[in-house]
Parts: C-alpha cells; sequence; structure tokens
C-alpha cells in the first residue's frame, strides 16, 4: 500500500456538500471506480482517507486535498482517471502525488473574494484592510469567541473594484491551531461598510500553504 | 433565471444539500423544448423522499425515454419555504432549478394522507392554480399516484388526474397520449378524455359525487362517456418484465434509507385484516432469483454503496429467501456490504436465516405481534402465535442480539383493557426469556426490549374500512394505561400522538368535501403534519370549523355494509364481499389462512397472474 495525495477541485453547487458528506461520497466513488484501496481492520471496516483541509460551506476551490491508501501497483494516471469517472458533477481530481507536507504544517489560504453589491468605495475598502483592530465572534467547539481578525490577514489585495463589484484576494491564517474563515471576513466587511447584505458574495480558495511568514511554500 | 437569489437563500438555509442536486447517477438532461417534461415531486423533505422506492422506479423509468425530461422535485422545508416567499422564489426542480410551473406534468407521490397539505403548499410555492377548475391550457397537468389515490377524495378538486396501481406501464401510456394531444390545439379536457380511456386512470372532474341529507355519499356518476363506472387498478403481471432502475442515485447527504433497496416481491400472502398495503397490492407477485442477483449486482457496482436490504411487505414470505441470500452473500461479503432483511415474521424465523444478516454487521431486530392477546390477534388475521415470539426472542438472545423492537397497535376493533394490558405482559414474557438463559451464557451488556403502539386508523380497501376509529381521548387513557403496566426499566415504551391518527383517518375515508378543509389548514400554517414539531392540531380544528365540517363523521361512524362508500368507483381486484366476510370474520374471531396455505377467494385473481396461479 502507499499513500497518495490526491489534489481535487469543489466547484459549482459542490460548495453546499458538507465535509462529513463529502468523506462519503468519495468513500463510494472509489468502490464505484474500483478501486484498490486500503481498509481498515476490524469490525466496521473502512477506508483509510483524509482530507487536508475542511473547506467551510458555501467557499468553491481549486485547491483541496485528500490522502488516500491505495495499492502500491495502481498507477497515479488510473486513479485519477478511473476516480474522475465515478466522482459526481462537482468535483474532479487535478492530480496524484506521493505527500510531501503534512497537513499539520498548514499555515495559510488564499481566497479569491467578488463582491456584488451597490455601494462599493475603494477607498473604504482599503481603510478596511489597514485597520489595526477589528473584532469580530468566531465559533468554537466551546462556544464562540471574540477575534481580531486583522491579526489573521496576512495579505490583502484589491484585484478590481466598481461601484457595484469588488474583487479582492486574501491570504488568511488556516490550519488547526489558528484559522480565519473567509465569510468571516466579508461579514465584518458588510459591516464596515455599512451595507447590511451583499447582494452576492463567492468565495472561492485558490491556494493553500504551508510555512511560516515571509517563507510560505504551496502545500504539496 | 433564478440563480442568484437561489444561491444567496442556500447560504441562509439548513442543509443546503438538500436542495442542489448533481447527485451521482442524477439525470441532468438538456432541454430543447421539444421534450415532454415531467416533475415528480414527493410532498415531504428530501430525506424522506429520497428513501422511496417507488419514486426511484418511475424517475428513472421516465427518463429512459429520449422524448422525456423527469426531473425531482421535494418539499422545502419550512426554513427554506421562508426565504423563498421572502426573495420571492417559486418553487424549483432539482436537477435544472427551473420553475415547476412550466413543466407539463406535475406528479405527486401520495404515501400517507398527513403529507396533503404539502402538496398543496408546494403547488402554492410553484404558482399553479390550487383547484383543477382554475388551470389553464398553460397550465401543467397536475397527477397523483402511490397508495393514498385509491381514496384521494379528500384532494380530487387539486388534482386532474389519479393514477391507479403500478405504474411502470401506465406512465408510458399517458406519456404517449400526452406527446399526441401536446401537438394540437385542443383543450385540456380532451387530454384528459383520451387518458381516461386508460385502464388505472381516473380523472375525478369527469364524476359527480351526490350527498343524501344525513351526509353519506348518495352516489357516484360518470359525466361523460369516457368515464368508466369502476376505475380498476394497474398491475405488472410480471415482474421480471418491467423496469428496474439499477443506476440509483446516490444522495450527498444522509437520507432516511440511505442503502440500495432490493424489491423481492410485491403484494403480501397475509391478508391482515387493518393493513391497507396487503389488498391493495394483491396479487403477490415475486421475482426471480436470478433476475434479482443480476439487479443487485449492478446496482451496487453503480452506486459504490455499503449496505443493501431486501424489500418487501414481508422478507421471510419470500419462497426462494434461503437461495436468494446465499447468492447474494457470495458476492456482498466478498465486498464488505451488509446485507439487512427487514420486515420479518416470527412464524418462519430461524437462527439459519438471522445469522445471514448478522455476517457483516449486527443490528437490532423488530417484531410486530401488532396485538397483545391471542383473541385480537385472531381478530385482526395475524396469525402468530404467543410461543412463536418466545422462540423467537430465544433465538435472537442467543445469537447476541440483545435489542428487541415490539411494534403494536391500540384502538383495534373489539379491543378490551385486557388486550392492550396483553401487551404489557408479551413484553415481560420476551424479557424473561432473557432473564432464563443462565448469567454465564448470556451474551452482550444488558437487554432492552421497546415496544411502540401506533394507533389503529381504519382504512379503505380493508375489512375495517367500515369501523370507527376509538376517540383521542380513550387513545390517550390507553397509552397511559399500557405506559403504568411496564414495570422493567429494560422496557422502553413509545407511542404515537393520537391527534395525528385522528387526522390520518378523517383523510383516510375523507370524501370531497374535505378538499376546502385543506385549503384552509394550510392558510393557518399547518404543513409537515407527519413531523411531530410542526403538527398543528389547532390549525387543522379551525380549518374545520371554518368550512363547517365535522371531522367525526368521517372517522367515528360504524359504517353499515349497504352505505355507498366515497371510494366505491376504484377497483382494487379485492371484492367489496370478500372485504365483508372478512370483517364478519373477524368478530367472530375466526381466521383465513395465508394466499399460499388456501386461497381464499378475495377477487385479485381477476388480474390472471401472482400466486393466484401458482
Amino acid at each position: 500500500m502507499s499513500k497518495r495525495r490526491l489534489k481535487f477541485s469543489k466547484l459549482g453547487m459542490g460548495k453546499y456538500i458538507s465535509h462529513l458528506d463529502l468523506l462519503r461520497t468519495f468513500q463510494r466513488s472509489i468502490v464505484r471506480a474500483e478501486l484498490p484501496v486500503k481498509f481498515t481492520q476490524g469490525f466496521n471496516p473502512h477506508q483509510i482517507i483524509s482530507f487536508a483541509l475542511p473547506l467551510p460551506i458555501g467557499v468553491t476551490s481549486e485547491t483541496e486535498f485528500v490522502d488516500i491508501d491505495f495499492d502500491e501497483k495502481c498507477s497515479n494516471e488510473t486513479i485519477i482517471e478511473r476516480l474522475n469517472e465515478n466522482l459526481p458533477y462537482d468535483l474532479k481530481i487535478v492530480s496524484a502525488t506521493e505527500p510531501k507536507v503534512h497537513p499539520k504544517e498548514i499555515t495559510y489560504c488564499q481566497y479569491v473574494i467578488k463582491i456584488l453589491s451597490e455601494g462599493l468605495e475603494e477607498e473604504k475598502i482599503k481603510n478596511f484592510f489597514r485597520e489595526k483592530e477589528i473584532l469580530a465572534m468566531k465559533k468554537t467547539k466551546k462556544g464562540e469567541k471574540e477575534i481580531n481578525i486583522m491579526e489573521m490577514i496576512k495579505e490583502a489585495e484589491i484585484i478590481s473594484i466598481s461601484p457595484d463589484f469588488a474583487e479582492l484576494k486574501l491570504i488568511l491564517s488556516a490550519g488547526e491551531m489558528n484559522s480565519l474563515k473567509p465569510d468571516i471576513v466579508t461579514k465584518s466587511l458588510e459591516k464596515y461598510l455599512g451595507i447590511d447584505e451583499f447582494e452576492s458574495t463567492q468565495i472561492h480558495r485558490t491556494k493553500i500553504f504551508y510555512g511560516e511568514e515571509e517563507k510560505i511554500k504551496e502545500f504539496c | 433565471m433564478y440563480e442568484t437569489i437561489f444561491e444567496k437563500i442556500l447560504t441562509k438555509v439548513q442543509k443546503p444539500a438538500r436542495y442542489i442536486g448533481n447527485e451521482f447517477n442524477s439525470v441532468h438532461k438538456e432541454f430543447t423544448g421539444k421534450e415532454m417534461t415531467f416533475a415528480f415531486c414527493f410532498p415531504d423533505v428530501y430525506e424522506v423522499g429520497m428513501s422511496h422506492l417507488g419514486m426511484k422506479i418511475l424517475y428513472h423509468m421516465l427518463n429512459e425515454r429520449e422524448d422525456t425530461i423527469c426531473e425531482r422535485v421535494y418539499a422545502p422545508w419550512v426554513d427554506m419555504e421562508e426565504e423563498m416567499r421572502k426573495a420571492g422564489m417559486p418553487l424549483l426542480s432539482l436537477e435544472s432549478h427551473r420553475p415547476i410551473k412550466d413543466f407539463d406534468m406535475v406528479g405527486f407521490t401520495l404515501q400517507y394522507e398527513m403529507s396533503y397539505t404539502n402538496i398543496i403548499n408546494m403547488l402554492d410555492l410553484a404558482g399553479i392554480p390550487l383547484c383543477t377548475k382554475d388551470r389553464r391550457l398553460d397550465s401543467p397537468f397536475v397527477c397523483a399516484g402511490g397508495p393514498c389515490a385509491y381514496n384521494g377524495e379528500p384532494i380530487a378538486d387539486m388534482i386532474d388526474f389519479f393514477i391507479l396501481g403500478e405504474g411502470e406501464e401506465v406512465n408510458n401510456e399517458i406519456m404517449d397520449a400526452y406527446k399526441e394531444w401536446k401537438g394540437t390545439s385542443e383543450d385540456r379536457n380532451t387530454f384528459l378524455e383520451k387518458i381516461a380511456e386508460i385502464e388505472g386512470v381516473y380523472v375525478p372532474s369527469f364524476y359527480d359525487v351526490e350527498y343524501n341529507e344525513d351526509n353519506t355519499v348518495k352516489g357516484i356518476t360518470p359525466n361523460r362517456p369516457c368515464a368508466k363506472a369502476k376505475i380498476k387498478k394497474r398491475i405488472i403481471k410480471n415482474l421480471d418484465d418491467c423496469f428496474i432502475p439499477e443506476k440509483l442515485i446516490v444522495p450527498f447527504m444522509d437520507i432516511v434509507h440511505n442503502r440500495i433497496m432490493l424489491e423481492i416481491f410485491r403484494g403480501c400472502i397475509r391478508g391482515c385484516r387493518f393493513c391497507q398495503a396487503g389488498y391493495l397490492y394483491r396479487p403477490v407477485r415475486e421475482r426471480s432469483v436470478d433476475r434479482l442477483t443480476k439487479v443487485a449486482e449492478n446496482a451496487i457496482k453503480n452506486t459504490g454503496y455499503e449496505e443493501m436490504s431486501l424489500s418487501s411487505l414481508s422478507t421471510s414470505d419470500y419462497t426462494c429467501l434461503k437461495d436468494l441470500t446465499d447468492k447474494l452473500l457470495e458476492f456482498t461479503e466478498e465486498r464488505k456490504i451488509s446485507l439487512s432483511l427487514p420486515s420479518l415474521r416470527v412464524d418462519n424465523f430461524s437462527m439459519e436465516l438471522m445469522e445471514r444478516t448478522q455476517k457483516v454487521k449486527k443490528s437490532g431486530l423488530t417484531f410486530a405481534p401488532e396485538a397483545g392477546t391471542q383473541r385480537l390477534r385472531d381478530v385482526i388475521n395475524k396469525n402468530v402465535l404467543e410461543e412463536d415470539l418466545l422462540r423467537t426472542a430465544k433465538i435472537a438472545f442467543d445469537g447476541g442480539y440483545n435489542r428487541i423492537k415490539l411494534y403494536f397497535m391500540i384502538g383495534l376493533p373489539t379491543e378490551t383493557d385486557e388486550d392492550v394490558l396483553g401487551i404489557a405482559h408479551l413484553a415481560e414474557k420476551v424479557l424473561n426469556v432473557f432473564y432464563d438463559i443462565p448469567k454465564e451464557e448470556r451474551k452482550g451488556r444488558g437487554v432492552n426490549i421497546t415496544v411502540s403502539t401506533s394507533s389503529f386508523v381504519p382504512k379503505p380497501f380493508t375489512p375495517f374500512q367500515w369501523e370507527p376509529q376509538n376517540s383521542i381521548e380513550e387513545l390517550v387513557r390507553k397509552q397511559k394505561m399500557l405506559k403504568d403496566a411496564i414495570k422493567s426499566r429494560n422496557i422502553t415504551y413509545n407511542w404515537h400522538q393520537s391527534t395525528v391518527s385522528f387526522l390520518e383517518a378523517v383523510f383516510a375515508k375523507g370524501d370531497r368535501r374535505l378538499g376546502k378543509v385543506l385549503i384552509s389548514a394550510v392558510k393557518n400554517g399547518c404543513r409537515f403534519d407527519g413531523w411531530d414539531e410542526h403538527f398543528n392540531y389547532e390549525g387543522w380544528m379551525k380549518a374545520f370549523e371554518e368550512n363547517g365540517v365535522n371531522p367525526d363523521f368521517y372517522c367515528y361512524r360504524k359504517i353499515d355494509h349497504s352505505e355507498v362508500l366515497p371510494w366505491e368507483h376504484v377497483d382494487v381486484g379485492v371484492t367489496k364481499n370478500f372485504l365483508m366476510k372478512e370483517h364478519d370474520k373477524a368478530y367472530a374471531e375466526t381466521t383465513t389462512p395465508s394466499c399460499r396455505d388456501n386461497c381464499a377467494g378475495c377477487g385479485a385473481a381477476c388480474f390472471g397472474g401472482g400466486v393466484c396461479f401458482e
């Protein structure tokens, strides 16, 4: 058996598939694809599958990772081809490699966010990202706690802006210890701009990083 | 057109996966404008509707046709409905997210009476006129099938046509007729007149119902030549020859029955006198082991499911069950797929059968003695003996099953307090079977017996259709009495809300005058009536009052055999004469043997197939 790291995209309506449902979807797709996969021992055997980093519901992604144990004789090409024939429409395997970095080392994620709304002023949005402190509530396992989201935004770039449309690129803290969900940023931005609710907010994950500060590298 | 609103709404509701479609094996066809379009609606939430076998069959069967697009629609949960109404978004289909009012046909499956308000609410959300008389040339045709369609009178005002019986053939005949009509400039009634001639199709507006002064039905008369005096249900004579879906949709989210359901036969040989399904689906017809084995293997390959369950009204009555399970286990074991055999009877349960089901995974066992005393079991023709149950319990405990569920009914005809208390005694006897096992030989930790009672609801086309239901107070009294009689902490008692059972009885045996009550109930906020947390009894009572309809009339009267019933014009094969005889035999506490032991001449032989000719 050898562990493979599959990079996959989760697009369209697929953004509403929850983490648990995604796990089940992969398990059944692997069975349909009749790929030789390792099962756990014991009374209720199941496949050994683990995702690198959960994706929040409502967010699309072109860069998700899942580790699965396959028979070493099974080539990466076969895995990609057969799995893509058997995955639902909105999920697609992009590549397969040997895992190099442990998911625990993930530190940041990049998101591209498209906002449709009236009253989007460039200067105000810039000011928002210049703030030293913006407080927001974050759901944790134990309940809610207040956090300063500015400490968790590594980079923010306005890709394009007009009075009714904005495209932002953000690099946010991610990983087990310290992570910021992108919708907390967009909700805080709404509040900051005095807008009740953006007409539409599309969030797309484009990169996952590991390493610290100036030396971050793409997860692989 | 609604994509932006739709996406925005989805961020605000629980379990958005209910509404997205795109599951593996779902059928997404391109709309070119030439196809016939069918919106297949299940009037309950996704997790419930997606678990229903009949809908899976007919959805895939319609989509096999190149000229037809069939898409699914489920009732939006209350949070979704609220957001939809706020945003002005109509009811959309799951696959293409198109408004269902743009479909040619909108079909509902009627699985239980308590889903009627959801039908009306869904039509309203779709923007389709609620009543047939208000629909125009560009409105879809609204049709309905399933067990409640056999007495669909309470929703007759809203349904353009009913389909009675099994749909595998008749649905295709209806689509063929629609194809011919669609190109013409004829009015809606021309189409309905044409399909009224197809066996199994019932167009309610082609029948006039007259009432007597005492509110009973005087007569049901066809008002045009195409309308037959009696509408006969359809069955599939040979179940091996008909379409069986093998590319089942695999949902993302967990649903109520999240597994392959392998339908091994239709009908039931038993004839329990309260059971509507036992009469509606006659005659018994089995599928062959060969056909089932192939279907099962393909379904497993196509879905990747980890569990398969045999589906029928009474699994252990399948004549080749050993052979079938042998063949299925050959590939399910190897693939680590667990096989479950629900609906087992205690009178033909064996160690061997049990071992088959537990080879991969062990779960609880459920049996349905239905009544607490032998006398009452004879009345209802549940031909199960106490020693059968105790013998089965012994086998189960010896095999390591420590959880047994027992289903009973309260409020059955002729029931006395002694019968009700008999339920507690029977449960205790089952428990004692466990304690009689020497301590060192007992398996597992502890034991639990769950007793569940539902309340008897008299149903059309059963020998008990003439019977009154117990009053709500009486049912509550019996539930309390039983609860107090159960002493052991190892017995858990669950019961159904009696107000729901009351409404179920009213609508099961109701007539067309209940249509306006349903519309009022929806206005009063009633929906998802089968869900305890949404059941709104006050809303219902107000609806009856607003329309001057007394619900007690429908469920608390002992009906005379000579009375014209609201479903008198429907023919299910089983004759009224047979039902009357069975009704009399119930009072004589005389049982009727199963179809395989001795033909009782119920009338289902008129279909020319199944067990009647074995």
